[in-house]
């Protein structure tokens, strides 16, 4: 009879609603029935189902309120969980279990582990594609339009290039725009209209780069540096329009957001020093994917050219030129925008073979 | 640095504070265990406290901080797999189980904090601040000159969220059954957080300590535990005395971070604009190695300064005109413990962080008190709307700090 009292009794304090003064109290579970009695002798009897009872979480207090906005705090977990045992659902409780000191956990470290790894790998590149499916083409579109704006006013000046120069160049431009592949099949959409801008590079010198509504802007000093050799200015152009081609700049917008995202859902958890960290991480990561958009981008060169009648290895000698004019013939270069030279070369050469080879 | 107090105190030696505050610690975390269990009330424990510290009126409670870290490993890992699972969802519900620990695991007198927020109202919060920024950066991204004008409205904006994310959080707390409240308005916030970055910045951080000033007393003043109001007031002197170290060296780590950079920019020619507009692996290698030097350069006096004005801002903090709150941080004791946090937690891809928490929680706990003049139970709230989580979601997710 004893010890069945002290299993249906658990002692702690009582606060009235508000308060911070407190009394010691006896809460006890007599069928569905709670009753409290506090130090001062004052009795109260009420049903079980009218009363909130604080989630367990490691050892910290439980709180029971009534309705009265009453509170009974105790420090003894076990002794609440047992009278409550026959009043809740068997499930109750299960992440405090889950939650348990216990070799489980190092299960949960590898799941934990795994499923940042899954999420990283296969679904933010899945959720950048579904992404880039949905976007209607007006968002490239004011993107790039505020790009080139800004641009203009910080970076360029106007092209110094002759009247004719610009006019061959566009001719040709527009000649091998021409057999760009409509790479969504029956999408209603229109094939990118590519236009080509020439621009006075100022501070980033000899270049090209497209913005995603197919906008390619030409830097004058590019054009100087080919000499005469149109056929190169052509491989480069050809490999901005692969990146507008292959929407890279908004993959690689959407794939920032996604991983942002990613950190800041176990970022609450992880400290605010640490997750500074793995945003820079991610940056460095999002510096090697822009290197795989560059291959392709090169490969993508050679096709079109090889496909509108040009040059396949244009841009092969596009990247011989900068080796051999600026010494630019670094090895490597995990951290760099643009994949090493040597490699590039090597690689648009066996690209270009294979293709020759196949026709 | 902590000289003031009013009780023997080691500084920021380790193992002699350690002492000093096992000597405090040790007596108060049991009684306030002893006065727990066994439920006796506070009045009577108040007369045995004023026993331990018979140099002065009235009795130093202390901080403590029950958590352990293998426990709280377990409720974190099932936050973080939990989190993953439910496609971020269940972060409402990690955060309030995480926040209740960390609360409930902080005793002062033998009582614990709580924490309030229902996981529903963390999760509404949440999600309408993560649409409010996503529609603000594509607005951003798409108008760049009616950006501004968002960009604008948004900076405006900022003080409201935090003022509204401070009292949600004030209210969603309570001590001994007793919540906190936080009436500070919008140019108060405008003040602490908006106008001390401008002045700090432009200062370049000569002003800094006002800065700080601004926002302690904005945060502090504006609290009131129950009905009885938190009042802060540091002198900008003592907020000085601090200040001068972390300068010296943030300026000295320049200096040689400018020099080394020179060095070696000269040595390999890293910084020769490339012709080509290709960049250089070396330049952007040169880069990441300059933001570290930054970021070293920066973090010890920030670890420094944060440490030694916590430290004035709370020896100056008064509850009902008659408790006075104490910190005793070993400034060089707390960057040690941050940055060691920070490198463990990196190097074990972030399974050291309960660990790192739990370390952390239990410094700050130990070296904080509270210099009770009577008993700390006569105290009474009403508090019980805490409105939307809107603006707490807001500084969580913009990681806006401001653990005490």
């Amino acid at each position: 009879m004893a010890s069945e009292v002290i299993q249906k009794t658990v002692s702690g304090l009582w606060r009235l609603s508000g308060s911070a003064r407190a009394t010691p109290a006896v809460l006890s579970i007599d069928g569905s029935a709670t009753t409290l009695v506090t130090g001062d002798g004052v009795a109260v009897s009420l049903p079980l189902s009218t009363l909130q009872i604080s989630d367990r979480i490691g050892s910290i207090p439980r709180y029971i309120t009534f309705p009265d906005q009453g509170v009974f705090e105790t420090a003894d977990n076990d002794g609440i969980d047992a009278l409550m045992k026959p009043h809740v659902g068997r499930h109750a409780g299960l992440i405090h279990q889950l939650e348990r000191f216990h070799p489980r956990l190092f299960v949960f470290v590898a799941l934990a582990i795994a499923f940042c790894f899954a999420l990283y790998r296969f679904a933010v590149p899945a959720l950048v594609e579904v992404a880039v499916l949905v976007t209607p083409p007006v968002v490239p579109q004011l993107m790039s339009q505020s790009a080139l704006v800004s641009l203009d006013k910080t970076v360029f000046s106007e092209s110094g290039l002759a009247v004719e120069r610009q006019k061959t160049l566009v001719e040709k431009f527009r000649q091998i725009a021409a057999f760009t592949p409509d790479r969504i099949k029956g999408d209603v959409r229109q094939p990118a209209p590519y236009t080509l801008n020439f621009r006075k590079g100022g501070i980033i010198g000899p270049n090209a780069f497209a913005l995603p509504d197919g906008t390619v802007v030409l830097t004058d000093e590019l054009v100087e540096l080919a000499g005469q050799d149109d056929e190169i200015v052509l491989g480069v152009l050809a490999h901005e329009i692969g990146h507008v081609d292959h929407r890279h700049s908004l993959r690689q917008l959407y794939r920032a957001a996604g991983v942002a995202t990613l950190i800041m859902f176990i970022g609450g958890d992880i400290g605010s020093g640490t997750e500074d960290v793995l945003v820079q991480g991610s940056a460095v990561l999002a510096l090697s994917y822009s290197r795989s958009a560059e291959a392709e981008a090169d490969r993508y060169s050679v096709e079109l050219m090889h496909k509108a009648g040009h040059d396949p290895l244009a841009i092969t000698r596009f990247f011989e030129l900068l080796r051999t004019k600026l010494g630019e013939s670094s090895d490597s270069g995990f951290l760099s925008t643009h994949p090493a030279t040597p490699e590039r070369i090597a690689e648009t050469r066996r690209y270009a073979e294979e293709i020759a080879a196949g026709k | 640095m902590s000289r003031e107090l009013s009780w023997p105190s080691c500084d920021q030696l380790r193992d002699c504070n350690r002492t000093a505050l096992h000597r405090a610690g040790i007596v108060s975390g049991a009684r306030g265990a002893a006065k727990f269990m066994t439920s006796i009330q506070w009045g009577r424990e108040g007369q045995a406290g004023a026993a331990v510290d018979r140099n002065v009126p009235g009795n130093l409670e202390r901080f403590s901080f029950r958590g352990r870290a293998g426990e709280y490993f377990g409720i974190w890992i099932v936050n973080v797999l939990l989190t993953i699972i439910t496609l971020g969802i269940y972060s409402a519900w990690a955060k309030v189980r995480r926040q209740r620990y960390f609360y409930g695991n902080t005793y002062l007198a033998g009582s614990s904090f709580d924490y309030h927020a229902r996981p529903t109202q963390i999760l509404l919060g949440r999600i309408i601040v993560i649409v409010f920024l996503i529609v603000y950066n594509v607005l951003l991204n798409l108008f760049p000159i009616v950006g501004l004008l968002f960009a604008l409205g948004f900076s405006l904006a900022i003080p409201w969220f935090i003022m509204r994310g401070l009292r949600f959080n004030a209210r969603v707390t309570s001590y001994g059954n007793v919540r906190l409240n936080f009436k500070g308005g919008y140019w108060g916030a405008f003040r602490a957080f908006v106008l001390s970055g401008f002045v700090a910045g432009v200062s370049l951080g000569i002003f800094a300590p006002y800065a700080s000033r601004w926002s302690w007393r904005y945060l502090l003043d504006n609290l009131t535990y129950g009905d009885r109001p938190i009042s802060s007031d540091p002198r900008i002197g003592d907020l000085y005395r601090h200040w001068w170290l972390p300068a010296i060296l943030t300026v000295a780590g320049l200096a040689v971070l400018g020099f080394l950079v020179t060095a070696i920019g000269a040595a390999y020619g890293a910084f020769e604009v490339p012709k080509d507009g290709v960049a250089h692996p070396g330049l952007v290698l040169a880069i990441y190695g300059i933001l570290l030097g930054l970021f070293l350069v920066y973090a010890l006096p920030a670890l420094l300064y944060k440490a030694g004005v916590r430290n004035v801002v709370l020896n100056a903090t008064v509850l009902d005109q008659r408790h006075r709150f104490v910190s005793e941080l070993g400034k060089w004791r707390y960057a040690w413990i941050a940055i060691t946090n920070f490198l463990a937690t990196i190097f074990t891809l972030g399974l050291a962080r309960p660990w790192a928490a739990v370390r952390m929680a239990r410094y700050l706990a130990d070296h904080t008190g509270l210099h009770a003049v009577g008993s700390l139970d006569s105290y009474v709230g009403t508090v019980r709307d805490t409105g939307s989580a809107v603006g707490a979601e807001f500084m969580d997710v913009e990681g806006f700090d401001f653990g005490f």
